[in-house]
């Protein structure tokens, strides 16, 4: 009994200490000065993170909202109140799917490779010598990922959202005959672009922050072997993920909880 | 130029976890020379080398370079005082996502601000004195292992430094390469008159080019001296070590309990 | 260095992308208006219901059906202990609703959202900012209804 007691308080221990770990580390690294070497870096892993993981998340965007189309409209249909397509696939996109399956998609397709990138670096001692040449590998390296990473994940949310919409107009109006009128008005008359639109922006900005720490940190901690690495890709895809969906329920109850 | 070692290292003690890997060490590096620092496998060479980096903190005792205690500077003149020192490191460890002008290029580009044509320059010759002025544009991925670790030196001296470290320069290379590597780090330090740390345990190769031989072994400086009057015979360790003997104070065996009790004790879990 | 332009490109179209993206949810989607594109400007008014049942703000306003406005505030009136009502309506409205105008809390579909619509007068006079609604009409709730229907049973 003791002895599992004491087994927690080291797991404790070592939790808290990696969590303090953490922190410095992304304190240390979001600082970064902006150069014109610095503003190049961050072009090119906006390139690789945004660019790169725009294909994936637009085509998934797309499939949601024609799946939610054509879900919400077989039970609407049954009250009547198919009108109020466009207002349940705007909103469900716009306040939880946009923001969590693009931040899941964005662990999946961009979290693992930063976290696998950094750690070869690491393995390769490419980190250390870059120290010992006098450069900051936070700075350099850490920190234009950082960046691209928490710039990247709120635009391809954006992009999931208006292609989520099209393609629940597609199967909703195009397809299963809602009248095109009442698929936008109900829309517009429901959506608010503060409450809704900006409450999903700051989820997705939550989210960017927190999938690209993890990333970056897992790459930049893990121990230097194959093993370590596929370890810690592993760790960046589970803890993103896990992070992305318990923070999802904060921030729902925080923004949206008193509305009824 | 002064005649007070380089570099000074001082009643080191450094352990990694719960294994003490040195027992107070203490070296003087002299400026100007090559210095060997020899030893077996696992007796923390790399990590020496990393003291004097200051990427690793010791235990105990102190490490100075040119009169300044590495390890109670701050961030700002730590990252100072590694621009006056290079650093080969084993697996060369070339940035992949450059080419091998850009590799060299790095340090000028993020330490000084030179023209691109000045740079251009300084690139050249120093790829030009490594041989490798044709391969500039490779990617790291596309060169064999001596040409990554000829390009990884001409990066170390692409700032001048004072101070190069090298790692293990000769290991895993053909006879070919490593004649180059050690025509090369002789010629360099000759031409540039700069202090050379060759942390190594090829023997032959490393007594050739070095002024000066420090044996590392538990922990502690076994013997040190010029390769002419290093006495190897006075330790044992060292005596085995230099003469390459398979069993000797360093066993052979892995420490286990005595073979015929473990063979004989049957239906024992592996 | 012709790959690093390319790349600057795509990263370039890719934020534009992204902020036209944004642009679209806010006009096409939240229906916003930008200021100064005239179909901003709006004037208020309000009206006392002795119920409101589930009507929330921003639900819009009509008149004959065509969307003229939205609910901006409902508040409860100390005074009368019903439910003030405060629209926000076109501003292309202002002084042409006549004084007699009715608003009456309506469902769309069986259980849909509520909605405030509006029927036109005969009064010469006209709404101007501010002012009041006097005739209005609350919200059906279901369970009166039920109640009602209940009732008229027993007593037959």
């Amino acid at each position: 009994m003791i002895g599992w007691v004491q087994q927690l308080g080291r797991h404790g221990c070592d939790l808290l200490e990696a969590l303090g770990r953490a922190s410095i580390f992304l304190g240390l690294s979001a600082v970064g000065v902006p150069s014109r070497e610095g503003w190049h870096l961050w072009l090119r892993q906006m390139h690789f993170v945004g660019v790169l993981s725009l294909a994936i998340v637009l085509v998934s965007g797309l499939f949601i909202g024609m799946v939610l189309a054509l879900q919400g409209y077989t039970i609407l249909v049954d009250f009547g109140a198919e009108q109020a397509l466009g207002q349940m696939v705007a909103l469900s996109l716009l306040r939880e799917l946009a923001p969590v399956v693009g931040a899941l998609l964005f662990a999946g397709r961009a979290g693992s490779a930063l976290t696998a990138e950094i750690g070869l670096m690491k393995a390769t001692e490419q980190l250390t010598s870059m120290e010992m040449i006098g450069i900051d590998p936070l700075r350099r390296v850490v920190a234009p990922r950082l960046w691209a990473g928490f710039v990247s994940l709120p635009l391809l949310t954006v992009g999931f959202s208006v292609v989520g919409i099209w393609g629940g107009y597609l199967v909703g109006v195009e397809w299963l005959g809602v009248f095109d009128g009442s698929y936008w008005g109900n829309m517009q008359s429901s959506v608010d672009f503060i409450a809704d639109i900006g409450n999903g922006m700051v989820k997705s900005l939550v989210f960017a922050l927190v999938v690209t720490w993890i990333a970056v940190f897992q790459g930049y901690d893990l121990i230097p072997t194959a093993e370590g690495i596929s370890r810690a890709t592993t760790r960046t895809v589970v803890y993103s993920s896990l992070a992305v969906l318990g923070l999802d329920f904060v921030l729902t109850a925080l923004m949206f909880g008193e509305l009824g | 130029m002064n005649d007070s070692p380089f570099v000074v290292v001082e009643g080191l003690h450094f352990s990694h976890g719960e294994t003490d890997i040195f027992r107070g060490v203490d070296l003087s590096i002299p400026r100007g020379k090559i210095t060997a620092i020899m030893g077996p496998s696992g007796t923390g060479k790399t990590t020496l080398l990393k003291l004097i980096g200051g990427q690793l903190v010791p235990d105990a005792g102190r490490i100075l370079i040119d009169g300044q205690n590495v390890h109670e500077l701050s961030r700002r003149a730590l990252f100072r005082l590694r621009r006056r020192m290079g650093m080969l490191f084993q697996s060369g460890a070339l940035f992949s996502d450059l080419d091998v002008y850009e590799n060299v290029a790095f340090p000028l580009r993020v330490h000084t601000d030179l023209p691109d044509a000045m740079v251009r320059d300084v690139v050249l010759m120093k790829l030009q004195a490594v041989g490798l002025r044709g391969a500039r544009h490779l990617m790291p991925s596309e060169l064999s292992g001596g040409m990554a670790r000829r390009v990884a030196l001409a990066r170390a001296m692409a700032l001048d430094p004072e101070l190069i470290l090298y790692d293990e320069p000769f290991v895993g290379q053909d006879p070919i390469s490593m004649g180059v590597l050690v025509q090369l780090i002789k010629r360099i330090n000759e031409a540039l008159g700069l202090t050379a740390v060759v942390v190594s345990h090829d023997i032959k190769e490393t007594l050739s080019i070095a002024d000066y031989v420090y044996v590392i072994a538990d922990g502690q400086v076994m013997a040190h001296g010029t390769p002419e009057n290093l006495d190897v015979d006075l330790d044992a360790r060292v005596r085995q070590f230099v003469h390459g003997e398979p069993d000797g104070p360093v066993p052979f065996h892995y420490p286990a309990v005595d073979f015929f009790t473990d063979i004989l004790s049957a239906g024992a879990s592996r | 260095m012709k790959r690093s332009k390319m790349m600057e490109l795509g990263v370039g179209l890719f934020m534009l992308a992204g902020i036209v993206g944004l642009i679209f949810l806010g006009l096409r989607v939240s229906g916003l208006n930008l200021p100064g594109t005239g179909g901003g400007e709006t004037f208020q008014l309000k009206a006392n219901f002795a119920n409101v049942g589930s009507l929330k703000p921003r639900a819009r306003v009509t008149l004959a059906g065509v969307n003229v406005g939205r609910v901006v505030a409902i508040e409860l009136d100390t005074e009368w202990y019903d439910a003030q009502v405060t629209l926000e309506l076109d501003a292309e409205l202002e002084g042409q609703l006549p004084r007699d105008t009715t608003a009456s809390i309506l469902t769309s579909g069986l259980l849909g959202e509520q909605y405030i619509g509006l029927s036109v007068g005969g009064d010469p006079d006209t709404l101007g900012d501010g002012d009041t609604i006097r005739d209005t009409q609350s919200a059906l709730v279901l369970e009166e209804l039920i109640q009602q229907f209940v009732s008229n049973m027993v007593s037959e």
